[in-house]
């Protein structure tokens, strides 16, 4: 976890690399069985061109990052808004990056406000968003 | 289990999906863990419920064989923890359906509750169907 919570620090990045084997695992954990996501001949003849990594696949490594960073906090009280940009296929190798925009406070209560962003091996852009997590209050 | 489905073509603004039960038990939260490549850390991850959400959508909603479903934004809000074993109720309904030439959009609220009815979690899925 972050031992310092201060505006522009950077929270420690998440790489993972996709797989079609790992969007079927999704698939069976998910119940999202899209053939745009499992169906690779189908999928070839989309606009896509191929098959493309569940959005929620791409959040759950968003969500192991601000875990990662703030713990319970993101877990129990966390916020996200995320705008899906780019797809991610099987062989990309996706790096989320995040940093604290801001700590503010509301009614006694601190929150930090993140920005974060999912990038493949080309630079594109895949998924960015921001984060509202609840930190303290002045009555806890 | 037999679940009733409904057409896209059927859905209209204000519509509410049947809600969805689910028991999050440890091998639910281990075959979700494996999928996302996570080791996880003692909680149920609340993207976890969140694809107990997506499966109840899904597995209510019957679409044209070949049709395409993009994900294009999310809104997430978590109000606690669950433990393992939780038994959790998903609520979902559809606040707008948007045709705009040969592509529609639907846009879902849903709510997950706990046992006790509290709020879990709550968010917003805008989703494309290019046709």
């Amino acid at each position: 976890m972050l031992t310092e919570i201060q505006e522009g620090k950077a929270l420690n990045p998440v790489v993972k690399h996709i797989t079609q084997e790992k969007i079927n695992l999704y698939a069976e954990a998910s119940g999202d069985f899209n053939p745009i996501h499992l169906d690779e001949s189908f999928a070839a003849t989309t606009p896509l061109g191929g098959t493309i990594a569940h959005g929620m696949l791409n959040l759950a490594y968003v969500s192991e990052m601000m875990t990662s960073a703030f713990g319970q906090s993101w877990l129990s009280e966390g916020k996200l808004r995320a705008k899906f940009k780019e797809p991610a296929r099987p062989g990309d190798t996706l790096t989320i990056n995040g940093k604290i925009d801001c700590v503010e406070q509301k009614d006694g209560v601190s929150y930090a406000n993140c920005n974060f962003e999912c990038l493949n091996q080309k630079g594109e852009t895949i998924v960015t968003g921001e984060t509202i997590i609840k930190l303290s209050s002045d009555k806890e | 289990m037999s679940v009733k489905t409904i057409s896209y073509e059927e859905l209209i603004p204000g519509y509410e999906f049947p809600p969805a039960i689910y028991e999050l038990s440890a091998s639910l939260v281990s075959k979700y863990l494996e999928a996302v490549d996570s080791a996880g850390d003692g909680f149920i991850p609340p993207l976890a419920i969140t694809a107990c959400v997506i499966a109840a959508m899904t597995g209510s909603l019957s679409l044209p064989s070949g049709t395409i479903v993009i994900h294009a934004s999310q809104e997430l809000e978590f109000f606690k923890l669950v433990p393992i074993g939780a038994t959790i109720e998903c609520h979902i309904g559809v606040a707008q359906k948007i045709t705009r030439g040969k592509m529609s959009m639907l846009v879902l609220e849903f709510e997950v509750l706990d046992k006790g009815k509290e709020k879990v979690q709550s968010g917003r899925a805008t989703i494309a169907l290019p046709t």
